[in-house]
């Protein structure tokens, strides 16, 4: 089967936007097909989304993953008018609507009810038709009316638009300005090969692009999965054995769909449901993405352990809307934490299980943040399963190894006092000069001016205490000693 | 007493534990020569449940621990080291500054530290298991021990130090009772699997000189 048999017969990831015969005296970019037999043209229509343009780096290149919620939501709308959507992160979506025109009754009725879906989505969305991709982007982008049906007036049209629709760097499109060029027009009209020794070849290639002389393929847009899965009980279930019990062909469904796709997931709801109370909701948060029937199951059971239901359980239903890209098992050279090798399976599955039964916040780890006043220097991190974080400088206090107590006290704890000396089940011995911290009045209510001492009290528990500075000079018990 | 010459190897296996031979079982040493002395094999021993009596919560007890912990966050592969239903919040630059890496460090906060006691050291996940632990049965005792085998951790049960636990029967490895004193804490070492008993003073000061 040739490449180009294989590209029609469908299952093909990028689209050819371009294909007519090509101009008698252009350069033809090595690759394109040659004079293909156009099937018939193609009409564009794009959406620039102004809300969604960041502010200061608009000519900045953004990864596809990194599409924004509402353009997906956009995409999503639009899979309805056509099954070629493309977007362009961060603000611009494409449809391909030759093919859709008949069925909706015309072009100005899609044109129209696309519009109407936009704002009915809550996006402001300028729209352009054309008869390539990027003139639509352009068109759309410059935020005038923009509408060209036939070629022959496309270069017309997209004269009077300023060079900076098409998004080049912003270096290039000041040497553009510098010779004079501020239109798509005096851009067009330049010399090429004169164009392509001063600018390069990319913004050549672009252009042809623009005005149908090269092919522009574009990656389609994939509604991202998810999975939901229900399941009725022949009979109400009461206990939680029984119900992960019969949870379990759900979880088999659910990792069969997993493994089909090589995804995992790291967030899974299960809602069980009673006759007469409201539904209990059960959602399993994972450190690393899991696809493992087996180990879902156990974590399941584990979370679910901790529950009170209401009533009999009658139906059960699974769903997770984020899929993950798996990492496999591999044998490693390395061992985990060494020279970045994989991570070690017991950690994960420790950390889940802990968070699992005592909650995602009761798990944590611990860092130091550079501040001198004590009780904002000792931070709660995020656990991180892998293996071994490269030390950071923070890790080496700057100020040295100063005295501080192994245990910090969450809020100080007011201390009575008895002639003018500290007194807690007893007299408090001071066993050290002052040391003052004062710091932290630009934060609100942080501010601290504190005299620190170590101390001993009656039972030989080791103490860190302060007096304020300010009156009235009360003390406060703030650490403890290991 | 004399032994096959072809026996002795087998006799040495650490799960083998002869009166007071020395048990041959990996250690970590605890940065004090004389609580090295003391212990068998030198140090904490890498594997097993170790019990912590102490009258009341911050007479040291925790520096006593901290060189070892030191080495062994240190260690490759990295394991975790667990406080697991700590009293009152770690202070983070206090640990760092006796060397004890950082990004090592788990702590989880519960009320009720059994279970996660049992599930650190059953992982082999971590290092080290510390855990703060009121009441327990000599059962769960031995059910930790056994944990803390599969696992190959070391488990650190901090208890309040009184006559009834002291008397009672455990399964730990090793059981120490620390007392505060004005030059620093005595130890008395209460049961200790193929070690010395009795006493010995040392000169710690938490927060102070020495620490």
């Amino acid at each position: 089967m040739s490449l180009h048999e294989k590209a029609r017969r469908g299952a093909r990831p990028l689209q050819p936007a371009v294909q007519r015969p090509l101009a008698p005296l252009t350069v033809r970019p090595r690759g394109a097909p040659a004079a293909a037999p156009a099937p018939s043209r193609e009409l564009w229509l794009a959406a620039h989304v102004p809300q969604l343009t960041p502010a200061a780096d608009a000519a900045q290149e953004h990864a596809p993953e990194s599409a924004p919620e509402l353009l997906v939501r956009l995409a999503l709308l639009a899979q309805r008018f056509t099954p070629k959507v493309s977007l362009v992160p961060p603000d611009g979506l494409l449809l391909e609507v030759k093919g859709s025109v008949r069925l909706y009754g015309g072009l100005a009725a899609l044109y129209r009810r696309f519009r109407d879906d936009c704002s009915a989505a809550g996006a402001r969305a300028h729209l352009a038709l054309a008869p390539t991709a990027l003139a639509a982007l352009a068109g759309a982008r410059s935020g005038r009316t923009f509408r060209v049906l036939e070629e022959a007036r496309l270069i017309g049209a997209l004269a009077p638009l300023p060079v900076t629709v098409l998004r080049w760097p912003a270096p290039l499109i000041e040497r553009l300005q510098r010779v004079g060029v501020r239109t798509l027009g005096e851009v067009l009209r330049l010399p090429r090969a004169g164009f392509a020794r001063r600018f390069g070849v990319q913004p050549l290639a672009a252009l042809d692009r623009l005005v149908g002389r090269g092919a522009d393929l574009r990656q389609s847009f994939r509604a991202p999965e998810q999975f939901c899965a229900r399941h009725s009980f022949l009979y109400e279930l009461e206990s939680l054995d029984s119900i992960v019990r019969a949870l379990g062909s759900l979880l088999a469904k659910l990792a069969d769909f997993l493994r089909r796709r090589q995804c995992g997931i790291t967030r899974l709801e299960c809602r069980l449901t009673h006759a007469h109370a409201p539904a209990t909701v059960c959602v399993l948060e994972l450190v690393a993405p899991a696809a493992n029937a087996q180990r879902l199951t156990a974590l399941l059971s584990e979370r679910m352990s901790g529950l009170a239901l209401p009533e009999p359980v009658r139906a059960a239903e699974l769903s997770c809307t984020e899929l993950a890209p798996l990492e496999p098992q591999a044998g490693a050279l390395w061992q985990p934490g060494e020279h970045g090798g994989g991570t070690c399976p017991e950690s994960t599955d420790l950390i889940e299980r802990l968070r699992v039964r005592l909650g995602a916040e009761a798990v944590y780890g611990l860092a130091i943040a550079a501040s001198h006043r004590p009780e904002a220097a000792s931070i709660c991190a995020p656990i991180r399963p892998a293996g071994r974080a490269r030390k950071s400088a923070v890790d080496s206090p700057p100020w040295g190894r100063l005295r501080r107590p192994l245990w910090l006290l969450e809020s100080p704890e007011p201390l009575t006092e008895s002639d003018g000396l500290p007194w807690r089940d007893g007299p408090l011995h001071l066993k050290s000069e002052p040391e003052r911290i004062e710091s932290g009045w630009w934060e609100a209510g942080g501010e601290a001016a504190r005299d620190y001492y170590r101390a001993v009290d009656a039972q030989g528990v080791r103490l860190w205490i302060y007096r304020e500075r300010e009156p009235p000079h009360r003390w406060f018990l703030h650490g403890v000693f290991g | 007493m004399d032994v096959d010459p072809r026996l002795v190897p087998l006799l040495e296996h650490p799960a083998i534990w002869r009166g007071r031979s020395a048990a041959r079982i990996g250690v970590v040493s605890t940065g004090f020569a004389a609580l090295d002395a003391h212990l068998p094999g030198g140090g904490w021993p890498q594997v097993g449940l170790v019990e912590l009596l102490v009258p009341r919560l911050g007479v040291g007890e925790l520096y006593l621990l901290l060189p070892a912990l030191a080495r062994l966050t240190a260690q490759l592969p990295p394991r975790w080291c667990a406080f697991i239903g700590a009293p009152l919040p770690l202070n983070a630059p206090a640990l760092a500054a006796h060397g004890v890496t950082l990004p090592q460090v788990l702590v989880a906060r519960t009320a009720a530290p059994l279970w996660g006691c049992e599930q650190a050291l059953r992982s082999g996940a971590c290092a080290v298991v510390l855990s703060w632990i009121e009441r327990v049965q000599p059962r769960a005792l031995r059910r930790l021990q056994l944990a803390a085998e599969r696992g190959r951790t070391l488990g650190v049960l901090f208890r309040a130090l009184s006559l009834r636990t002291e008397r009672e029967p455990s399964s730990a490895v090793l059981r120490l009772a620390v007392e505060p004193t004005a030059a620093g804490m005595r130890i008395h070492v209460i049961k200790s699997r193929g070690g010395l008993r009795g006493a010995l003073d040392l000169p710690l000061d938490p927060g102070g000189e020495y620490s």
